[in-house]
């Protein structure tokens, strides 16, 4: 049923993550249904949005300008280094209003499933970024998932020449979480890393 | 715990069937090809999420249908629960008390069915892959975190199998080895925790069916050298290290827990070469009876049971142990095309040429 023109649209909605078949050919019905003016907006703001977005040539986020908003921020420490996977995470670190520092994005994980290796991170880029700051700390805020911990490993002996203190996020209890329903995983690390009562 | 209720549409030979359970079980008869197997499948889909025959869902959709759908009332923890499994082509839910649940190993911790299964004869004597299937399915049920564990180190295994298929610095494969060996030595660990248990029941049952002749000697075998001298973590860190140019050459793992496995003797003499079919089949049913007895133990609630027609090869004095060693408080499911042998568990019959 779908061919010629739609049939690329639904193909072309398909790269997105989250999209299958069916929700591909939903959203294709949809936007040929709408008045022309909302759907062309939608197209629009895409092709606006893309042209205009790049990677910081700093950090390597994805940003307006370069370089971007908290890489030219002054009143950011430089002293504190976060380093997370993607743009979208700096976002909701952001969120807790915690971290002041700064940010470096790693763009991919150790995976060598997809052909990921250390070659394929920006290395010579990351330790350029640290040893211009004034860097006392950097932060390992990666998923602690096979692929993150991974990286985190490789990261923490890579940039130990640089920097004497590595930190990772902790893992352990969420918060209003159950210790009965806690796998036993998860219960060692929250007791390995526990912390005084006073803190 | 205990299956009240089952209702199957398009399931197998099954386009739509009901039927009620008591809480002792059922001794259900009739000849070959009727379903009989067909029925204990569906009941344990409530316990793995699939079925113990075939991988492919698909398989299990009756010939002339798109989908099927198995539901179920089970009573435990002192309730009545709704179970429902609905598979087409492209997706599988279930929900229990109509919630659909986040992952399909949650099953795990509600339902608990030990099958007694034709195939167990492979547990004594085939592959090294049947035992470790058939531990890590029982650990899994006995404590739910190893699935996890599980699916970490099996995400880990594939990571260092493609790492070992490419060109790599040192520094990279050390951290993959070292998360390997982390989780590979975590798997180990709790696979002896539940060995130290299952082990010496084991034993005792055995020596038991055979007549208090036989003693049967379990132990688990490392896929690497053990040096006492250090722990576990070095010892494998240390084989891994020895035998990189063979792993880059075979561009695979080649030791872990997921190549170990458990071997019986019986008196000195390996079961998997020299037990009788009689006697391989009595260490499998052994095997059965203490999973189901350590998971009785540990949850409070008896798991059901599930014989595929697996006595009928065995002589009348081991098939009236077996039946000794059986706790009356588990809901007892028996397949068998010849209900005779049964008749002192004084299960309710079922004739399932009658009702089908």
């Amino acid at each position: 049923m779908f061919q010629g023109i739609l049939a690329d649209l639904v193909h072309n909605l398909k790269k997105l993550p989250g999209i299958g078949n069916k929700s591909a050919q939903r959203l294709a019905m949809y936007i040929i249904s709408i008045k022309k003016e909302k759907a062309l907006q939608i197209a629009d703001s895409i092709k606006t949005a893309v042209e205009n977005y790049s990677n910081c040539s700093i950090c390597n986020m994805l940003t307006e300008n370069d370089p971007c908003d908290f890489c030219s921020d002054k009143s950011r420490s430089n002293k504190l280094l976060c380093i997370v996977e993607n743009t979208q995470d700096i976002y909701l670190i952001e969120e807790i209003q915690e971290y002041k520092g700064k940010y470096y994005v790693l763009g991919n994980l150790l995976s060598p499933l997809d052909g990921i290796g250390p070659e394929q991170i920006n290395f010579p880029r990351l330790i350029n970024f640290i040893r211009s700051e004034d860097i006392e700390e950097i932060i390992l805020a990666l998923n602690p998932s096979a692929e993150g911990e991974s990286t985190m490993n490789f990261l923490g002996s890579q940039l130990s020449k640089y920097v004497n203190k590595i930190t990772r996020l902790s893992t352990g209890l969420p918060f209003g979480g159950d210790i009965e329903y806690t796998s036993s995983l998860t219960l060692r690390n929250a007791f390995k890393r526990r912390y005084s009562v006073k803190d | 715990m205990e299956i009240n209720y089952l209702k199957l549409i398009n399931f197998r030979n099954y386009t739509q069937f009901d039927i009620n359970f008591s809480s002792e079980g059922a001794l259900i008869y009739g000849k070959n090809g009727i379903g009989k197997t067909n029925l204990l499948e569906a009941i344990a889909y409530f316990a793995f999420g699939k079925s113990f025959q075939t991988s492919h869902d698909v398989d299990l959709i009756n010939f002339s249908q798109k989908f099927f759908r198995i539901s179920a009332k089970f009573n435990l923890f002192e309730k009545e629960l709704y179970f429902e499994c609905a598979v087409d082509k492209e997706q599988k839910k279930i929900k229990i008390d109509d919630i659909k649940i986040p992952r399909i190993s949650e099953l795990y911790k509600y339902i608990k069915v030990v099958y007694f299964s034709p195939d167990d004869l492979g547990f004594t004597a085939g592959a090294p892959v049947y035992r470790r299937f058939f531990f890590d399915q029982a650990i899994s049920q006995y404590s739910f975190d190893y699935i996890e564990l599980l699916r970490k180190y099996n995400r880990i295994l594939k990571q260092r199998n493609a790492l070992l298929k490419k060109k790599f610095g040192e520094k990279e494969k050390m951290v993959w080895d070292k998360q390997f060996v982390k989780y590979g030595v975590e798997i180990i660990k709790r696979r002896l925790n539940y060995l130290k248990e299952f082990i010496p029941v084991l034993s005792q049952h055995y020596f038991y069916i055979s007549g208090e002749k036989e003693n049967l000697q379990t132990k688990y075998i490392y896929s690497f050298p053990i040096d006492n001298n250090t722990n576990l973590e070095n010892n494998f860190l240390t084989y891994l290290k020895k035998i990189e140019v063979q792993e880059i050459e075979n561009q695979r793992s080649l030791a872990g827990p997921h190549l170990d496995d458990i071997k019986f003797d019986i008196e000195t003499h390996p079961a998997r070469r020299f037990a009788s079919q009689g006697q391989k089949r009595s260490i499998a049913i052994a095997a059965r009876l203490v999973q189901a007895g350590m998971i009785s133990q540990k949850d409070k609630e008896a798991p059901i049971l599930m014989f595929d027609d697996v006595l009928s090869e065995l002589d009348k004095e081991r098939t009236k142990k077996i039946l000794k060693i059986l706790k009356k408080n588990h809901q007892i499911f028996i397949v068998t095309p010849n209900h005779e042998i049964y008749k002192d568990l004084a299960l309710p019959g079922i004739n399932l040429e009658k009702i089908v």
